[in-house]
């Protein structure tokens, strides 16, 4: 016991004699996936057909899509409401109230990932001046006032008048087809000398900031249309089932462009291959504590998207999965995917050809009250994770 | 520009835009003097006037004055000797035009000047030698007033009339003293700043201006003095004002600031002076509204009263030289600025330019002042939402839209891209020196340490990188480094699967408490020995029966030597030399586990061919209580009943031989194809089992009554290469052994888990741990997480790929026995127990009471970093958590979410 002792001790100085670098103890692992180790598990008796499941998938996707009227629409919109930011970049006029750099389209529009009846676009506007709460109200009016001289020729139907509202993320215009949801933020360098008292909230700019980066990603790397198909489904059932409210649309995208492309081939997988897979992924605890879970590709520093999520999150998030896993597996496809039933599965004891489905317990214990000086353990270290996650659609 | 400049220039220079001024007066300096001359004549009578009056006044002054009015004489000397250039053109104009002489004197003053910046003592003498050549027309016009004001004892008009007029007596020393600074600081200010220069031409016509201002003289019944603008009822009272000590200190003041004038100077000039009032205001609209203001009102009635020159509404732009200007009490004082203009050349005249101060300032941040209205809707205040400040003018909330406290909030919270003139403070400004001082400082050391060590300069610039780099990380962490984004092509890309070469990581909490339970499960040493020692007395009676068997039978074995050598799995090479005692022990002792044979070189056909170990003791999964283990006796031919009969029948007897100390009883178990040895309450199963079996169900189908059952045969072979296989494949897997016994732990406890047969779940673990992608060595608590990650992904559901048995052909499914409900059931009860692992209650899988804490020795070490090891369950919640877990973990937790 006492050399044990000793030897714990020794290592430890061992590493606090490298002080740059803090050798960080905790070296998250990345959860069991069968898919990257198929070789230990050989397939020893033929893969079920699925044809009928890829169809269902396949189905649900096009039921999700937006109809092409849903697109128009919309794309009137943002084409108007970009052309007069456009503008207030290249020639502000007298208008002064601040300054803009940049307008970027992003969000579920500008990936093609929209789902039907949520026709939201998001467009992020980087102001060069600091994002007071005047300055957006300014911009809203701004924006207001152009558009209603860009419209003044066109005979605008009912339904067709336009709504503005500003809020703590910037503007929103929308008519009863479409929403635009003009999002603010500012400089990068400028995001320090953001004072809550003043400014719209750091946290919020940071988000827009990253909505920026995510589609950017989003373009050069999941433009395969599986990622965009899965992406689509994998919101519908998010939205049908409680358990996966905590999942931003960026954790979903992530998930789903690391469920078709992270195999050793890395080539697309098949859709469902893919959809079952993240249904595998999430079970595995691929979003637990003490997971690698998915590292963000946007941020500097290697960041786990799932500790966006409070630990009691990922645990439902994860239990949810787990049950809908084994739905699956004994054939409930259609009741996951919306095409039947309810989303009552996830919670209550279901049948599945004589075979008994029990949802999960939450395995989350509310922490005990913290001793003094007792640390949190890096387990536990999600919760004071900055959240990155954006709400862009 | 040159309009504009003799526009300003009739309008006793209330227009002059710097620049324009600058300009034109250089073009016109040197070579057109006569048109200069020309020009200044058209002026002249506003000039002569002014100029007059100014004397006139002068004199009025100097007969008021008592002996003691030292400023404003000494101020009025200034004006006619040092201060002349300014004025100059117009009294030369006034004085009867000696355009010729005009040019002399420019070029003379111009050097006397420089003289003078040269010697402040020598000063007077050389000055007022230069000045005679002009001195003429000077005098023809001053004459009077000079002669008056000698009264007044001033340092500069004495030292000027100590040539001229030579009448002259004594000034005290004091006054001179201060009057050479003064001049001393002029000159300097001239020499170092020529740039200020030409303000003061500016001001030198305001000068002229402000003597045009002067109204015709009254009967003098105010004392005026000068230093404090204000007005005495008589002599008597003005004495006592100036003996007073308001006027002794504003004096002192006022000397005081000429002194300091020089330093103050570096002050960026956007200043505006009102020279009426000698108020400084930071900038156009507070000097608006300090001429709006009552105060300057009534110096300004007062002075008109008086008929004292009244100062243009100008401001006096401050700046440079300037500053000292302004500093002092002089109203129509001319300035040192005059020297600007002699020395006036091309750079100066840009250099002035940029000086020009104050460029109309755009008011920003209108949308931040909210108005407060009254009950009626009438705006009567303004609130800067920026500053945080209250107005109730408007004016003063134009000015302040337009300040630089503002300008700073609107810089700081709405656009950091506005200019804001810096204006260091002093304290700013010595800051900023320190920081110069020390990095020059810094840059000789670097520049001697190159030169000295250049191998431990590279050393320090290591660490000095490390250092940033950490910086910079840490940073980083914090997010917002937009600059930095490393987009990486792939989410979780390269997917941080720790390659082998990192350090192995500390004891987690988890390993801990499965090393905890492993050692629970793991059977004590006296268990251990006495399964060995049965087992090794059985295989030794085995051998005894073996040999009797083969002397009874010679004849048998001598044909099939061949034949036995093929059908034998792996006879150790080692082991058959060896004499069969040695053998024996040192196989019982180890964890050789493999094939004892019985055979020895000679002899080739004996019916048993030697025993093995299979099973858990083979494996080393031995648990805590077990009592049951399995030896597989291999035979030469058909395993038949007869043989079993006969091997019983001579067993006890070996058995006695080897251990004659223990009793043990000897069993047929036909059922099992073999017979059982118990004793000391523990159980070897010896089954008897022949490769032969394999190949005979093909070519022969008959059925012999005699033979033991085959599918007991069959799964004795099937033991005898899981054993091979795991031997091979698990026992050097890291933590494989431990968390198969663990695992085995599980399958007793938790009736969910018993379905799992023994071999699939030993494939499953192997499977599961070897499959690290990286071939990473996974810790204990790690292993049994990926297991059940495993698991709870659903690997054992039906549609999954099935655990493949590497020991049988065509590689089956090992839990293909798993009925759809049970795997249901392993599944969810596996991914319930993942998350208990994952939120810290791995205790609960392993059917244990949470451990305690680290000791705090061992914490506080390790307390700096962020800990892996957590002893998640602080020793507070022992008492009542332990409770709790007793009764949960007691009976099997992990089941709690089966149904």
């Amino acid at each position: 016991k006492m050399a044990r002792g000793m030897r714990g001790r020794g290592m430890s100085r061992g590493i606090g004699g490298r002080p740059p670098y803090k050798v960080k103890m905790f070296l998250p692992r990345h959860p069991f996936d069968l898919a990257l180790c198929e070789m230990s598990f050989p397939r020893v008796k033929p893969a079920p057909d699925e044809t009928v499941f890829t169809q269902a998938l396949l189905k649900r996707n096009a039921d999700l899509s937006p109809t092409p009227a849903e697109q128009t629409a919309i794309l009137n919109l943002v084409t108007k409401i970009q052309t007069v930011l456009d503008n207030l970049v290249v020639a502000p006029g007298n208008f002064d109230a601040c300054q803009l750099d940049e307008v970027r389209q992003v969000g579920s529009f500008k990936k093609g990932t929209m789902v039907a009846g949520h026709n939201v676009a998001d467009i992020v506007v980087i102001l060069k001046t600091l994002p007071t709460r005047e300055a957006v109200e300014a911009l809203g009016n701004k924006v207001k006032e152009d558009l209603k001289n860009l419209m003044k020729n066109e005979i605008v139907a009912k339904g067709e008048q336009l709504t503005h509202t500003t809020n703590e993320r910037g503007i929103e215009i929308s008519n009863a087809f479409a929403c635009v949801r003009v999002m603010v933020t500012t400089l990068h360098h400028n995001i320090r000398k953001l004072d809550p008292e003043i400014h719209l909230d750091q946290k919020i700019m940071l988000s827009h900031l990253a909505a920026i980066r995510h589609s950017r990603w989003f373009e050069e790397n999941a433009h395969h249309s599986s990622i965009k198909v899965l992406i689509r489904l994998l919101r519908d059932v998010r939205n049908r089932f409680e358990g996966f409210e905590p999942l931003t649309p960026w954790m979903l995208d992530l998930l789903a462009h690391f469920a078709i492309m992270h195999n050793p081939s890395r080539q697309a997988l098949p859709i469902n291959v893919a959809f079952r897979r993240i249904f595998q992924l999430l079970s595995a605890g691929l979003f637990l504590p003490g997971s690698a879970g998915i590292t963000d590709p946007c941020e500097g520093v290697s960041l786990r998207i799932h500790t966006a999520m409070t630990l009691e999150q990922q645990d439902i998030c994860c239990l949810t999965a787990q049950t809908l896993l084994r739905v699956l597996a004994h054939g409930g496809y259609k009741h996951i995917l919306g095409l039947e039933g309810n989303s009552s599965i996830a919670k209550e004891m279901s049948v599945w050809d004589g075979v008994v489905v029990s949802p999960l317990d939450k395995a989350y214990e509310n922490p005990p009250e913290k001793k003094e000086g007792e640390e949190e353990d890096e387990d536990m270290e999600a919760e004071g994770d900055e959240s990155m996650e954006t709400q862009e659609t | 520009m040159a309009t504009n400049n003799y526009f300003g220039f009739t309008h006793g220079g209330t227009q002059y835009s710097a620049t324009a001024t600058g300009a034109a007066y250089h073009a016109v300096a040197a070579p057109a003097t006569a048109a200069a001359a020309a020009t200044y004549g058209t002026q002249r009578p506003a000039g002569y006037d002014t100029a007059y009056q100014a004397a006139a006044s002068q004199g009025t002054y100097a007969t008021v004055g008592t002996g003691a009015t030292p400023a404003y004489e000494y101020g009025y000397g200034q004006t006619a000797a040092a201060g002349y250039t300014g004025g100059y053109d117009q009294t030369a104009a006034a004085a009867a035009a000696k355009p010729a002489t005009y040019a002399t004197t420019y070029t003379q003053r111009t050097g006397q000047q420089q003289a003078q910046a040269a010697t402040a003592a020598a000063k007077p003498a050389q000055y007022t030698g230069t000045y005679q050549a002009n001195a003429t027309g000077y005098q023809a016009t001053y004459a009077q007033p000079a002669v008056q004001t000698t009264i007044a004892a001033q340092p500069t008009t004495q030292a000027k009339q100590a040539n001229s007029t030579t009448t002259y007596s004594g000034y005290d020393a004091a006054l001179y003293s201060a009057a050479t600074m003064y001049v001393a600081q002029q000159s300097g200010g001239a020499g170092q700043q020529k740039t200020g220069g030409w303000q003061s031409y500016k001001k030198g016509g305001l000068g002229a201006k402000n003597m045009r201002a002067k109204a015709p003289p009254k009967p003098q019944q105010l004392h005026y003095c000068d230093v404090c603008k204000i007005s005495c009822a008589g002599p008597q009272t003005y004495r006592e004002h100036l003996e007073g000590q308001k006027h002794k200190k504003r004096e002192a003041a006022t000397k005081m600031a000429a002194s300091v004038a020089v330093t103050s100077q570096n002050r960026a000039g956007n200043s505006l002076r009102c020279q009426l009032c000698d108020v400084t205001c930071t900038g156009n609209d507070a000097y608006a509204a300090h001429i709006r203001g009552a105060k300057h009102q009534k110096v300004v009635l007062l002075h008109t009263k008086l008929g004292k020159p009244i100062p243009p509404q100008e401001p006096e732009v401050i700046g440079g030289a300037r500053k000292s200007v302004s500093s002092s009490p002089k109203i129509n004082f001319v300035q040192s600025g005059g020297l600007g203009i002699p020395t006036g050349n091309g750079d100066t005249v840009k250099e002035e330019e940029e000086e020009t101060p104050e460029p109309d300032i755009q008011p920003v941040g209108q949308e931040y002042i909210e108005e407060i209205k009254s009950d009626d809707g009438k705006v009567i205040s303004f609130n800067c939402k920026l500053c945080e400040c209250h107005f109730n003018d408007p004016n003063a909330k134009e000015m302040h839209m337009k300040g630089r406290r503002h300008r700073l909030q609107y810089k700081k919270k709405v656009n950091p891209d506005l200019v804001v003139d810096v204006k260091p403070s002093l304290r700013q400004r010595k800051i900023q020196e320190e920081k110069l001082r020390q990095a020059a400082l810094r840059e000789e050391f670097w520049a001697r340490r190159h030169y000295n060590m250049p191998e431990d300069e590279e050393g320090i610039y290591w660490e000095d990188r490390r250092r940033y780099e950490e910086e910079y990380m840490e940073m980083a962490r914090r997010g917002n480094m937009g600059p930095y984004l490393r987009g990486r092509p792939f989410p979780g890309g390269a997917p941080p699967y720790f390659q082998g070469g990192l350090p192995r990581r500390t004891e987690s909490s988890d390993d801990r408490h499965a090393m905890a339970r492993h050692s629970e499960i793991y059977p004590k040493e006296e268990e251990l020995q006495a399964i060995q020692r049965i087992v090794s007395h059985t295989e030794r009676a085995l051998k005894n029966v073996s040999d009797q068997l083969a002397e009874s039978k010679p004849k048998e074995g001598q044909t099939p030597p061949a034949g036995q050598g093929s059908g034998k799995p792996d006879p150790n090479a080692a082991n058959k030399t060896d004499t069969e005692k040695s053998v024996d022990q040192q196989k019982e002792d180890g964890r050789d586990n493999q094939l004892f044979s019985f055979q020895q070189d000679r002899d080739g056909n004996r019916i048993l061919k030697g025993v093995m170990r299979v099973g858990h003791l083979a494996k080393g999964l031995l648990l805590r209580g077990d009592t049951n283990v399995e030896l597989v006796v291999l035979c030469a031919d058909k395993p038949t009943l007869t043989l079993l009969k006969k091997v019983v029948e001579l067993l006890p007897a070996a058995l006695k031989q080897v251990a004659p100390e223990y009793i043990y009883t000897v069993t047929i178990n036909a059922a099992e194809a073999g017979l059982t040895v118990t004793g000391d309450g523990l159980t070897v199963l010896v089954q008897f089992t022949s490769p032969i079996m394999r190949e005979q169900e093909a070519t022969n189908g008959g059925l012999d009554r005699d033979v033991l059952s085959r599918g007991k045969c069959l799964q004795a072979l099937a033991a005898l290469r899981h054993t091979k296989w795991f031997q091979a494949r698990a026992l050097g897997l890291h933590s494989c052994v431990v968390i198969i016994r663990i695992l085995r732990d599980l399958c007793q406890r938790v009736p969910t888990w018993s379905p799992l047969n023994s071999w699939a779940m030993e494939l499953l673990a192997e499977k599961v741990i070897s499959s690290v992608p990286g071939q990473v060595q996974l810790s204990p608590g790690d292993a049994l997480r990926r297991v059940m990650e495993a698991v709870a992904s659903g690997l054992l559901l039906p549609g999954g790929p099935g655990l493949g048995d590497p020991c049988e052909k065509d590689s089956p499914d090992a839990a293909a026995a798993l009925s759809p409900q049970q795997r249901e059931d392993l599944t969810c009860s596996a991914q319930y127990a993942l998350r208990l692992i994952a939120y810290r209650q791995i205790y609960k899988v392993l059917g244990m009471d949470p451990l305690p804490a680290p000791q705090k020795v061992f914490r506080r070490d390790r307390s700096a970093r962020k800990r892996r090891r957590s002893g998640g369950e602080p020793e507070v919640s022992e008492s009542d958590t332990g409770k709790m877990v007793k009764t949960e973990g007691g009976e099997a937790p992990a089941e709690t979410p089966v149904k």
